[in-house]
């Protein structure tokens, strides 16, 4: 079959001219391609904020920052460009368009000009947004947003209203974009590919697309009624004129908590392939893996308000927010030992895919253990809004993320290029970015026990220590991070190219049965699965 | 359009619907939300429907401290004639506050109102408030406002709230914009002809 849809793909490969195949793209390929690059762009622009915003912190006093309202802004874009503008992309709109309808057989994505409308408003949210921190004093609100900060007696002038209004676009471009995935995953798959067949990537990127359709447009739902209560008078979050702002809360934290999900699911698919692969095993537990996910999904819909336990919420209250985010540690755990176990009896290759899956796993597991600690309503009391938190969440979303991202780029980049990366140095950038997180990320929860209050651009002299070795940590994942452009540019120019298959044995799903590069049109004609292992 | 683009065309439409569902219930949950304050008394919302007078009274007592706040729009001026009263449980009382227009043009306010600890909510029952109503000052008027209302025994039976010993009552008064043919129909009470003002201490 392999030969067969090569062989066909190759006499068609034919593709339009420059303008016309990236500014007017509907191929799932390109399009795939345009998002891992606006998340690389947008990396860089969160990254030097970050670096900047631990340049401050490297010592006490006031160093570089003096403007408190423009800390505040750095602290506020680093998260919404992370989580919207990087992880995002690059997880669901990069890796998505590349690889679901290349894992289950079809030609390409059932909406493809809604595709291109996809990643076009998600560039305009991003130029919104980067206008809503040039124009007049930047949101200084946070991610979250919370009034009364964020309403018009605090943040007067536009900048909140570009930021929401960037916000509601690149929202229309996600749901847009898992509209797209569903329809696709459901209605587009090869004959035979059922559902329980499907691989762990495919079914990561089903569950996210249903998150973001249930979770988004109750963030949109929340953010206009902000614009209205900044712009048009009235008063859903005003407690001054009936409102209640713990009603915001409510509705961002209802939309917030699936959204860790929607980041971390994605990441959860790629790690379950690799793991397979460089194990050469099939994943442990396929099924399990697979609902163990869904439940992930379900239950993360009823335990928001476990990030507002100091609004004050009655014994009860907090007693099920409490359990109700422990019992997601079973799911979780359940996907953890089934990694593990795919590991148990393999025959493991240390390749760098495989490296970035166990660092992953690391990771998430010490984010996991800190976020069983912080789900203690009581223990929550103290932790709250202090760098154990932004330690816990880094760990466990954002860096995990990033090593999800890391882990998919070096074991699809064979396929979407045809080139081999450089082992050697790509190893090096493993290393060095996976001791720099550490060293950045660790001694936080440290300082955070202390109690270091977060998005504070000064600290008192006892937390010096902990703080200069997180800023150091900061410089040493920047050389990771400045290695991983020269990884990708010497992978680029390389004269070495790869095969369709460059994993062997262990990879057994569909994008290895088309060459590499992967052709402009793939699965023309569509393979057949029937009688197929699951996600074989 | 071929099968297969029909069948897609349909099940994207599905989504969407389920997309403007969604965007409706965030939408729908400023009434839910209330309704379910009001319903459990969190977030310390007063139950203002179906207020039964009290059963009985206890000796057991508690302090009620009494809070006024304003609306930087709406230019009154806004206190309590009592700071803090200690009421047995169950026995009706009445509280004065005094507001007083001090702009130029007669105003419309209303006043919302919660209690601390929120937990006590569900045991302190106004029977009659000026709250309830909106109220219309004309410039330079001075009313007293009452509120009648009771601390139910039942306080002290819940494990939750037995501890209580001080009970907050909050309000804030804001600006209510009304067009003329509102104000004339707006159900109002004539507050000079609703008690005598106590005196002024």
């Amino acid at each position: 079959m392999s030969n067969e849809a090569t062989a066909h793909d190759h006499h068609h490969d034919h593709k339009p001219p420059f303008f016309q195949r990236w500014f007017c793209s509907t191929n799932h390929k390109d399009i795939g391609t345009l998002y891992l690059a606006i998340s690389m762009v947008a990396a860089i622009i969160g990254g030097l904020m970050s670096w900047y915003i631990r340049l401050e912190l490297a010592e006490p006093g006031i160093q570089y920052i003096d403007d408190f309202q423009f800390y505040n802004v750095l602290v506020t874009a680093h998260g919404f460009i992370m989580v919207f503008f990087v992880v995002m992309p690059a997880l669901i709109g990069g890796f998505g368009n590349w690889f679901v309808p290349l894992m289950i057989g079809a030609p390409d994505m059932a909406f493809p000009r809604m595709n291109n409308i996809s990643f076009w408003l998600l560039v305009a949210g991003f130029i919104l947004l980067l206008l809503s921190a040039v124009i007049g004093d930047g949101p200084g609100t946070g991610w979250t947003v919370y009034p009364p900060l964020s309403d018009s007696n605090f943040h007067p002038g536009p900048s909140v209203d570009f930021g929401i209004l960037s916000l509601h676009v690149a929202g229309a471009s996600s749901i847009l974009g898992a509209i797209n995935l569903i329809v696709t995953i459901f209605n587009m798959r090869a004959p035979g590919m059922t559902i329980h067949r499907m691989p762990l990537f495919v079914w990561a990127i089903l569950i996210t697309a249903f998150l973001l359709l249930l979770a988004l447009p109750v963030l949109a739902g929340a953010l206009t009624m902000l614009l209205t209560d900044r712009n048009f008078g009235t008063h859903f979050f005003d407690p001054g004129a009936g409102g209640d702002p713990v009603l915001w809360q409510h509705l961002f934290w209802f939309f917030g908590h699936p959204e860790v999900y929607i980041i971390i699911i994605p990441a959860f698919g790629i790690i379950s392939q690799v793991i397979s692969t460089f194990s050469q095993k099939p994943v442990f537990g396929y099924l399990g893996m697979a609902y163990a996910m869904s439940a992930i999904g379900v239950v993360g819909f009823v335990v928001w308000a476990h990030h507002m336990f100091t609004v004050g919420f009655d014994v009860d209250t907090r007693a099920y927010f409490t359990v109700a985010t422990m019992v997601i540690a079973v799911p979780t755990g359940v996907k953890i030992f089934s990694w593990l176990a795919t590991m148990w009896g393999g025959s493991i290759k240390m390749e760098v895919p495989m490296l970035y899956a166990l660092a992953f796993i690391f990771l998430f597991v010490v984010g996991g253990v800190t976020g069983i600690t912080l789900a203690n309503a009581s223990a929550d009391l103290v932790f709250h809004d202090t760098y154990f938190v932004v330690a816990h969440f880094h760990y466990v979303m954002a860096i995990a993320a990033i090593l999800g991202m890391f882990c998919g780029f070096f074991y699809w980049i064979g396929k979407m290029s045809g080139k081999q990366y450089p082992r050697g140095l790509a190893k090096l950038q493993f290393w060095v970015f996976f001791i720099g997180v550490n060293v950045l990320f660790f001694p936080q929860h440290f300082s955070g026990l202390a109690g270091m209050p977060r998005r504070i651009p000064d600290y008192p002299d006892p937390y010096v220590a902990w703080n200069y070795i997180s800023s150091v940590g900061a410089l040493i994942t920047a050389v990771g991070t400045l290695l991983f452009f020269v990884v990708l540019w010497m992978t680029l120019r390389s004269k070495e190219t790869v095969g369709a298959n460059q994993w062997g044995v262990g990879a057994t799903t569909l994008e290895w049965t088309v060459e590499s590069p992967a052709p402009f049109h793939t699965h023309e004609e569509l393979p057949d699965m029937t009688g197929k292992a699951p996600a074989e | 359009m071929s099968q297969r683009a029909k069948k897609n065309a349909r099940f994207a439409f599905m989504l969407t619907t389920l997309v403007a569902a969604m965007i409706g219930l965030s939408f729908a949950s400023v009434p839910l939300y209330q309704l379910f304050c009001q319903v459990t008394g969190y977030g310390g919302t007063l139950n203002t429907e179906n207020v039964a007078a009290p059963t009985g009274v206890s000796d057991k007592t508690v302090k009620v401290r009494f809070d006024a706040n304003i609306n930087p729009d709406l230019a009154w001026r806004f206190k309590p004639l009592q700071r803090e009263v200690t009421v047995k449980l169950g026995e009706e009382n009445l509280a004065f506050y005094e507001a007083e227009n001090v702009g130029s043009k007669p105003t419309t306010g209303q006043a919302i109102f919660n209690v601390t600890p929120f937990k006590a909510a569900p045991y302190f029952t106004k029977i009659e408030c000026f709250c309830f109503t909106e109220q219309t000052l004309a410039p330079g008027q001075i009313v007293s406002m009452p509120v009648q209302y009771y601390v139910d025994p039942e306080l002290f039976e819940d494990l939750d709230t037995k501890e209580i010993s001080t009970i907050t009552l909050s309000y804030t008064f804001y600006p209510i914009e009304l067009d003329e043919s509102e104000q004339e129909d707006g159900e109002k009470i004539n507050l000079s002809a609703w008690v005598t003002a106590p005196n002024k201490s």
